[in-house]
């Protein structure tokens, strides 16, 4: 199928929203995409980079604070009819038989009576779901509930299915067959479905499924970088030119999820990635039963069944803390973190400790304790960090220090008083004594 | 392979004739029309101040009924407003800022003291039928029962799933069927068993509600509350005997008959799909129902009905096509139209505006009437008042707790004493209060005493449902650790089933200050056996000012109670309940 009309356009776009602490957070900056007739695109990236968001924007279930959406050339008001949506928890009302849900968008396109019925019943039937009309969601698996979403959308015969995640709350097994199915009712043209937006967490998902896939960039969220896929349909995913393409998406996410230190500014104050302690072990352990300490990202995250973001974000943390080095995107263990890794638990802590205290966060968090003999209000720690990292929910950033403060022995919290005071002070001989 | 295609258990629905279900529901059908016209008639019976009640036993069905009518009528507009408050409160940020303090103040103040204003101001306007005092005593039980299910329906709204709402928008619903289509059902849980409550709730003064003196004047509309009440006055120990008996009759009919089913059906709507623990509840009414024939074949009838209706409006239709958008347009642009939205919300909240400054003004004037010495007296009582209550509140805990946990502990204890707690806690307490208050002069004990243990007849239950259902919640695992670990009793005590039922505890607390605060205006002023007890509080001063319709004290007594209540109700209560939770929550 060749690309047609420009469908649906997002000019200039940014979205912000407001926590319920009352942090502005920025989800979408300055964004524009394009998408035409007979297209799929697939946007990926990591969690919080306002994928989901664009694609409501898109659904016009929300305005953009600044730039604009288009659909034909016009700026949308409220929801768009043209369209209709795939989600990711299904978002079946569970008081409705699945004949009911299917029906729900058709009333207000005016189709009624036997026209509806037939409507129906052609969505049932493209999804195979069939003899299950009288059913009640909760009488159904997670994928034949998605089968009712989907046939729910098909219904309306809408111009373009936005899809929020739609298999990435089902089993792998399930994921696969329905995403198969999906990519054969989009190309038959009886479905009169032709344009497809998929938001992904999967980068294989994204090269089965698109044309063009949009990589996001988070903190705040943006386009980094948009990439054709011309493999032909139906694509298989053990050919070398669907694996060549995956390596490609990879390196692209890699280079947007573990970005090369600036070498300037070496002060420069950076948020220490929300992991826990036992993830930042856990890949360690695993690194050093891997052959000469080291794996790409990608390979990592499937080895260990987390996600790639997830993954990448443990990946900063062990750096932050010289227990890796990420060349490209290979994951290198460094001395540093094989020796760690041969300590003791007291002398593991102590390591920990010393190298937490470099890191620039927690020096500086040091620094203010000292200065207020050894406590402060978590308060006042939750205002600094939410000056510093906007973009960043200070809460959970705070539960992380907190975690890794108290692992490392570094500093205690007391969660009823709300402070958090100075415990062992970093001495800076401890890993040196252990490393010699 | 016939067989397949046509399973044996599959009958074809109408073969079943007529059943005994039919007739039970046909003459239930008759009765509630012969009670709703009986119950019409008596609202548009001449005024009459007090009627005569009549203390004979075959009279009591009828009086029954009509306290039942009341109840009920007055819960229905409580759903009304539960709806519309509930969901203005979500829709509108500005609304939920003002309308959250509202309700919270409005449910903690006592209604009671609003009465004589309703009652006069709805007479005046109509002087000559008992319509007016009959609305006032339905506003009355609406009082008590309206907040907490308003509150149920907002925050149902509030923790809706977004896609379900982003779902009905890409399906185009307007705001209209959204609502009876996606918010009503997922709030209908909350909104029955908060039903239930209320209708209990509801109860509590009934007695004040139906007699009540104001100045010279008695009012008396007939009713279970004005026989119990008359049956004191007279000393009338048999008819008051068959009072109580008739009110118990009567909650476990409401019980079976309406609760019961509906607890059942609404489990339909539950929003997740896992099952919640233990079996499902089940109704032997909703069971009988489901198997009768009629409600099938009357919805059947109705469905044809409805299509050959259809098909004929169609051809009348047409010429009203042209025009119908046209007439729909408008209010469907107020609804939808972000300019015309703000328009309406803004006349709202002027209206409420200016009605909250007209009610301060009128307050103001009556307490300025107030002297330095009533002033002394209104504060030697609340402080009088409040010690009874603090002390209600620890009489209660102190049975209740261990009582609760002992309960909670075992499921099938729990289940098995569920419906009669709930009973027995529907039942006013201030009907029995005239009963203990005698009983205790037998044994020597005063009003100023007996008034605390009045008070926690109306406040305990709250505390052991709370206790019970924060035991049974308790995770399984918990409790294996504990066997496992084999703890002693006292350590389980105290590390496992007092700290997981302490969040609840306070929540209790909470409900069963607000019960006895209410309960301290009946419980320090009572008549029985012909004679006229009080003793001094801010119950008894509130109730007197009442009766010798002396309204600057009454406006200054309901002022000083919903004060206190409601500031302690915010800094106390409140601190110790986010403590409790963020200390003692299991979800953390």
């Amino acid at each position: 199928m060749t690309a047609g009309t420009l469908l649906l356009e997002a000019r200039h776009v940014t979205q912000r929203f407001r926590l319920p602490n009352g942090q502005l957070l920025e989800a979408l900056r300055d964004v524009s995409l394009s998408v035409c007739q007979n297209e799929v695109v697939a946007l990926v990236g990591p969690s919080g980079c306002g994928k989901s968001t664009l694609l409501r924007l898109f659904a016009g279930l929300a305005r953009p604070a600044d730039g604009a959406v288009l659909y034909r050339g016009q700026p949308l008001e409220g929801v768009l009819g043209a369209a209709a949506m795939v989600f990711q928890s299904f978002a079946l009302l569970p008081w409705l038989t699945v004949a009911e849900n299917v029906a729900m968008g058709l009333e207000a396109r005016g189709v009624d009576g036997p026209a509806r019925r037939d409507a129906v019943a052609r969505a049932v039937n493209l999804v195979g779901l069939d003899g299950f009309e009288q059913a009640y969601p909760k009488e159904l698996s997670g994928g034949m509930k998605q089968r009712v979403g989907f046939a729910r959308a098909l219904a309306v015969a809408p111009e373009i299915m936005l899809m929020d995640e739609p298999f990435g709350a089902l089993d792998p097994l399930t994921a696969e067959n329905l995403r198969s199915q999906v990519v054969d009712l989009w190309r038959d043209p009886a479905t009169g479905v032709n344009t497809l937006v998929v938001v992904t967490h999967s980068v294989e998902e994204a090269v089965f499924l698109a044309g063009r896939i949009v990589v996001f960039g988070s903190n705040p969220g943006h386009v980094r970088e948009e990439l054709e896929n011309p493999l032909p349909y139906p694509r298989q995913e053990r050919s070398p030119e669907f694996e060549d393409m995956v390596d490609r998406l990879h390196a692209i996410l890699t280079a947007t999820l573990l970005p090369e230190p600036a070498p300037a500014a070496p002060q420069r104050l950076v948020p220490f990635p929300r992991v826990h302690v036992s993830e930042v072990t856990g890949l360690l352990d695993h690194l050093l039963t891997r052959p000469g300490g080291k794996g790409p990202v990608f390979e990592l995250a499937e080895d260990l069944g987390v996600d790639y973001d997830r993954m990448s974000a443990v990946v900063r943390g062990a750096e932050q803390l010289g227990w890796v080095t990420t060349p490209g995107e290979v994951v290198q263990l460094t001395q540093a973190g094989r020796d760690v890794m041969a300590m003791d638990d007291a002398a593991h802590k102590d390591a920990t400790r010393a190298r937490l205290a470099k890191q620039p966060l927690f020096a500086r968090l040091v620094a203010m304790l000292k200065e207020s003999e050894g406590a402060v209000e978590d308060e006042e720690v939750l205002a600094d960090l939410t000056i510093y990292f906007p973009f960043i929910p200070a809460d959970s950033l705070f539960g992380t220090i907190v975690e890794w403060g108290r692992y490392a022995e570094l500093l205690a919290h007391d969660a009823d008083a709300g402070r958090l005071s100075l415990l062992g002070l970093p001495d800076g001989t401890s890993e040196a004594r252990s490393e010699a | 392979m016939k067989l397949l295609r046509f399973p044996p258990a599959l009958a074809p629905p109408d073969v079943r004739r007529l059943g005994l279900a039919d007739v039970a529901i046909l003459c239930l059908l008759g009765g509630a029309i012969a009670a709703v016209v009986a119950f019409a008639r008596e609202f548009e019976a001449p005024f009459s101040q007090a009627v005569a009640i009549d203390l004979r036993f075959s009279a009591l069905p009828r009086y029954t009924l009509y306290s039942l009518a009341r109840g009920v009528l007055a819960l229905l507009i409580s759903y009304l407003f539960a709806l519309s408050f509930g969901w203005t409160a979500a829709k509108s940020r500005a609304a939920e800022r003002l309308l959250l303090p509202l309700l919270d103040i409005l449910q903690s103040i006592p209604v009671l003291g609003f009465l004589p204003g309703l009652v006069l101001g709805l007479m005046s306007l109509f002087p000559t039928r008992n319509v007016g005092l009959e609305l006032a005593a339905i506003l009355m039980i609406f009082t008590a029962q309206a907040w907490n299910l308003a509150l149920s329906f907002y925050n149902s709204l509030k923790s809706l799933p977004e896609p379900l709402r982003e779902a009905c928008q890409v399906a185009g619903w307007r705001a209209s069927r959204t609502f009876w289509q996606l918010e009503v059902p997922a709030a209908a849980q909350g909104l029955v068993w908060n039903g239930m409550l209320s209708m209990a709730g509801g109860w509590f003064f009934l007695m004040v509600n139906e007699a009540f003196r104001l100045g010279d004047h008695d009012y008396r509309l007939p009713g279970i509350g004005s026989y119990m009440s008359v049956a004191l006055d007279r000393g009338d120990s048999t008819a008051a005997f068959l009072a109580i008996l008739a009110m118990v009759v009567m909650i476990v009919c409401v019980d079976q008959l309406l609760w019961r089913p509906l607890v059942v059906w609404v489990e339909k709507f539950r929003l997740d799909d896992t099952a919640g623990g233990g079996p499902a509840p089940s109704s032997w009414v909703l069971d009988f129902l489901r198997r009768a024939w009629l409600p099938r074949r009357a919805a059947l009838l109705q469905r044809r009905a409805y299509r050959r209706a259809r098909r004929a409006a169609r051809q009348l239709e047409r010429p009203f096509r042209a025009v119908g958008p046209v007439i729909w347009q408008a209010p469907r642009f107020a609804f939808d139209h972000p300019l015309a939205r703000k328009l309406g919300f803004g006349l709202l909240f002027a209206a409420i505006g200016a009605a909250a400054l007209l009610g301060a003004r009128s307050l103001w004037l009556l307490l300025t009437q107030l002297g330095a010495r009533d002033w002394g007296a209104l504060a030697s009582s609340a402080a009088l008042t409040f010690a009874r209550v603090m002390a209600a509140v620890v009489v209660s805990t102190v049975w209740a707790l261990p009582a609760g946990v002992w309960i909670g502990r075992s499921p099938r204890l729990a289940r098995a004493l569920q419906p009669v707690i709930q009973v027995v806690a529907s039942f006013p307490a201030p009907m029995l209060f005239p009963l203990v208050i005698l009983l205790f002069e037998r044994i020597g004990v005063g009003l100023g005493l007996g008034a605390v243990a009045l008070m926690v007849l109306a406040g305990q239950w709250y505390i052991l449902f709370n206790v019970i259902s924060a035991v049974a919640a308790i995770p399984e695992q918990l409790k294996d650790a504990a066997d496992a670990f084999r703890l002693p009793r006292l350590a389980r005590w105290r590390a496992l089933y007092l700290p997981a039922a302490f969040p609840a505890l306070v929540t209790g607390w909470v409900t069963a200050a607000g019960g006895a605060w209410n309960g301290s205006i009946v419980a320090e002023y009572i008549e029985a056996g012909g004679t006229l007890r009080t003793t001094k509080g801010l119950g008894s001063l509130i109730s007197e000012a009442t009766a010798h319709a002396n309204f600057p004290l009454l406006a200054g007594g309901i002022a000083l109670m919903s004060l206190i209540v409601v500031g302690w109700n915010r800094l106390v209560w409140r601190s110790l309940m986010q403590w409790a939770q963020a200390r003692f929550g299991l979800a953390a």
